[in-house]
């Protein structure tokens, strides 16, 4: 499944992936508003900054066509809506939207795929967001799964007896699914007592004890500018150099 | 409708960036007041059931289904403010992992589902969630939650230049139509399943606000969902409006540090406005971290 495969490749040991989380976020939100804000030579430009891309996830150890795979899901929704730009008779902004769209998902999935959640998380927090909805947050990818498997376990069980039989009325299907979501709701509601409860038990101070404190480095402060200049440069050199009509 | 990274327009995401960031602390911290700590695992394992939620299919014709968004679902089962901050944490990490919707636009994203939703969802459950007219308030709850918020991610993307024929546009509005109602009848059904399990689960809405109030509260929503139709339909229109009506010069008249996103001394014009977009981030952070540190210093 697809959070497995990012869960997987977060693990890995490159100079990407060691870099303090702050750095990787501030040089995303760069990388972010330099794709938001272009507007002329956008095909060169998407061209350079895919290939700056690609080679920061080569860098990263992360198989390169895999994550132009996964950053493709975005492509359906975007697809559509280029599709309406380009029937209301401006294909310029029908392909902009594309491009920019898949190369930030590329950005974000690069960032998200050298360091794990609670690490981003944690580097939100030291950045000022609010720690209580960064907990939630936090809960939420945790029990995520586990909830998703009930519900998959729940829809197999009622298949296995019969559920998807074509016999019954829409109603009284639309009746049994909404049955299913209310016992998913009550045992999900159960189960977050359990889990506090559990964590009580172990001394919950109200907030995550963490091992190992974040540290600036050096070496981050160094990253931070080098991926900063990057896109800004590729972009100063296409709006410069390109003789693409926009 | 979650909203990527490159389709809105620069004022459009930094504004709704600007709105969303205190907007979502405020949620936070009202969250947290209300309720003691066992709320944080309970808002954590509510978030993933409405991730779940999505693998149940409801039949609703000829071959297709719907799931449940949850906005209002929750919004009635925690109260408004938590409902918010589940919501965030839904599209934060729908954002981050799941490439579903930008981080540019996520500011968008939590104005529209997780402050506008939920508040649109929780209006009439408040309104009329007690007494007879429950079954209704909770249908309403539903359907308002889906379509305010599913025009306001419109509105945005028209304002934001993203060209549709008005065929499509129609086309567009009659779905939300129907998936606005169908999350009503999903939300009616699931707590009605729900009462029928364990009854007085859901409670009834804490009473205690002027009536007046909330329909003068109700009355605006209903008023911006009617006027954002509006303007999405017509978006010139109030374009036309705004020049008439002499909005477009009154904002001359004010003159700010950052205005037209351009500081006076870097050399390309687009650099120009980067430089100034990234300053203007950096001062709004300033500013949200400091009243942050303020707020935390008295409260302690």
């Amino acid at each position: 499944m697809h959070h497995v495969v990012l869960e997987r490749w977060s693990r890995g040991a490159s100079a990407l992936h060691r870099r303090d989380p702050r750095a990787k976020l501030a040089a995303l939100l760069v990388f972010l508003v330099v794709v938001a804000t272009a507007h002329r030579a956008l095909p060169a430009l998407a061209a350079a900054l895919l290939v700056l891309l690609s080679a920061a996830v080569v860098g990263a150890g992360i198989p390169l066509a895999g994550a132009l795979g996964r950053a493709a899901l975005v492509l359906p929704f975007t697809a559509v809506f280029g599709a309406a730009c380009w029937l209301a008779g401006d294909p310029a902004r029908g392909l902009a939207l594309v491009l920019k769209s898949y190369l930030s998902a590329l950005a974000v999935l690069l960032v998200v795929s050298t360091t794990s959640l609670p690490v981003l998380l944690r580097g939100l927090e030291t950045a000022g967001a609010p720690r209580y909805l960064l907990m939630v947050a936090q809960f939420l990818y945790r029990y995520l799964f586990v909830i998703s498997e009930e519900a998959q376990h729940m829809s197999k069980a009622a298949a296995s007896r019969g559920a998807t039989l074509r016999g019954l009325a829409a109603r009284a299907r639309f009746r049994a699914a909404a049955g299913a979501l209310a016992v998913l709701f009550a045992r999900s509601y159960g189960r977050a007592g359990d889990i506090h409860r559990a964590m009580l038990a172990r001394s919950f101070p109200g907030h995550f004890l963490t091992l190992d404190a974040l540290r600036f480095r050096r070496g981050d402060a160094v990253f931070l500018v080098l991926a900063s200049l990057a896109p800004v440069a590729a972009r100063a050199a296409v709006e410069r150099f390109a003789r693409w009509p926009a | 409708m979650h909203i990527p990274d490159g389709f809105l327009a620069t004022p459009v995401w930094a504004a709704l960036d600007v709105a969303a960031a205190p907007a979502a602390g405020y949620l936070a911290r009202r969250a947290q007041r209300g309720f003691d700590e066992a709320r944080v695992p309970l808002l954590g394992v509510m978030g993933a059931f409405v991730f779940a939620a999505q693998m149940i299919n409801f039949p609703v014709g000829v071959g297709t289904s719907g799931h449940l968004v949850g906005g209002a679902l929750l919004a009635c089962a925690l109260g408004p403010a938590a409902a918010g901050v589940t919501m965030c944490a839904i599209l934060a990490i729908q954002a981050l992992v799941f490439q579903d919707g930008g981080v540019l636009a996520l500011g968008a994203n939590i104005v529209n589902m997780a402050i506008l939703g939920v508040f649109a969802g929780y209006l009439p459950f408040q309104l009329w969630g007690g007494g007879r007219w429950r079954r209704f308030a909770i249908f309403a709850a539903g359907t308002l939650s889906v379509l305010v918020s599913a025009l306001a991610a419109l509105a945005e993307l028209l304002i934001s230049g993203v060209k549709m024929p008005s065929a499509v546009l129609g086309m567009s509005l009659a779905l939300f139509l129907v998936s606005a109602l169908l999350e009503g009848a999903i939300t009616l059904a699931v707590i009605e399943a729900l009462e029928a399990i364990q009854p007085g689960f859901i409670g009834k809405p804490a009473a205690g606000r002027p009536f007046a109030l909330r329909a003068a509260g109700l009355a605006a929503v209903l008023l911006a969902a009617v006027g954002v139709w509006f303007a999405s339909t017509a978006p010139d229109g109030v374009q036309k409006l705004a020049e008439r009506s002499g909005i477009s010069q009154a904002a001359a008249l004010f003159s700010t540090p950052l205005a037209g996103y351009q500081v006076a001394f870097a050399g390309s014009p687009w650099l120009r406005k980067a430089i100034a977009g990234l300053a203007g981030v950096a001062l709004i952070y300033g500013v949200c971290l400091l009243i942050g540190r303020a707020a935390r210093t008295r409260s302690v």
